[in-house]
């Protein structure tokens, strides 16, 4: 009883709000600082890329947005392709397919390796797996069917 | 008074926004990016060797954690397999047609035909219905439990359905 009136005259609404698990404090605290005026209440450190690294965080969030309506695209060209084949879809397809692969690889690499020099490795692999998928695809829509004529020739076998 | 304690703090509501919570009316920015924190991690527990604790093979495998590690698989499998075609097209000689008559030359089988055309059409049937999943929460959509669940079932089922349509085409 004695604790929720000690409590409650922190609290300018009451005993209510002690009630409430505020996920902020649960956050483990990397820098281990003491806010002297803050001493008494407990701080939560919060991470804030936009007031530091403005550019980076804006960049994160457009590639964030890119993916996705790169996704609805590929989407969208499934039926276009379906019923209406031809060299403009075949290289739209060509570039989408790539482009979408080599963002998800991405993002694969980005959740499994760690540390900086086998990250730069592997994205320049990757950069070097999606320039030669997307070469191999383009030069397949020049000189030979086409991926439109490909995928009908191999489904009628 | 423990008891009465106890039942409200079972109730756990939470709230973010931190002028609701009077005890924690301070929050200040940390020094570094989440990148950077995370960087700090890595570097530090591989430099210890630390191993890396048990956690997939600890942990119990729900339908959604199967689903979201096969959307990645399809997903791998998809590429890889583009990719592969694409080296194929620049490094072997003859052309298309050329390599389909000798696959057709090999007369397989219509059994086996069809097992590797539902293994062509179920990733990809798969990843676009679960892709379709995956926007939908991307717009904030479906992230209940049971959505979770219902969606998940729906994707499974439709990318079955989908797959069989695909090979008998």
């Amino acid at each position: 009883m004695a604790a929720i009136v000690r409590l409650s005259s922190m609290c300018r609404r009451g005993v209510k709000p002690l009630f409430y698990q505020s996920p902020l404090l649960s956050r483990p605290v990397a820098a281990l600082q003491r806010d002297h005026e803050q001493q008494h209440l407990p701080t939560a450190r919060i991470h804030s890329s936009q007031a530091l690294h403005g550019s980076d965080a804006k960049a994160a969030s457009r590639h964030w947005t890119a993916e996705r309506v790169l996704s609805v695209v590929l989407l969208a060209m499934g039926p276009v392709a379906y019923f209406s084949p031809g060299p403009v879809v075949d290289y739209s397809l060509a570039a989408a397919l790539t482009l979408h692969g080599h963002w998800g690889l991405g993002q694969v690499l980005t959740d499994y390796v760690h540390g900086e020099t086998k990250v730069k490795i592997a994205s320049a692999g990757l950069f070097v797996l999606s320039t030669v998928t997307f070469a191999g695809l383009c030069y397949f829509n020049y000189n030979d069917v086409g991926i439109c004529k490909a995928v009908a020739l191999l489904w009628s076998k | 008074m423990a008891l009465l304690l106890r039942t409200f703090a079972r109730r756990g509501v939470c709230l973010s926004k931190p002028h609701y919570n009077a005890l924690c009316r301070h929050v200040a920015p940390m020094g570094s990016t989440a990148k950077e924190e995370m960087d700090k991690f890595w570097s530090k527990n591989t430099r210890l060797n630390r191993p890396v604790s048990p956690h997939v093979t600890i942990y119990k495998w729900s339908v959604p954690m199967m689903m979201s590690i096969t959307h990645r698989g399809t997903g791998i499998a998809l590429s890889g397999a583009i990719s592969a075609f694409a080296v194929a097209a620049l490094v072997l000689p003859g052309n298309y047609s050329y390599y389909l008559d000798l696959i057709h030359s090999l007369s397989v089988g219509p059994y086996l035909i069809g097992l590797a055309k539902f293994g062509i059409a179920f990733p990809l049937s798969y990843h676009t219905y679960n892709g379709i999943r995956h926007l939908c929460w991307d717009i904030g959509k479906g992230f209940k439990i049971p959505d979770v669940y219902r969606t998940g079932y729906i994707v499974l089922g439709l990318s079955i359905i989908t797959s069989l349509a695909l090979v008998v085409m």
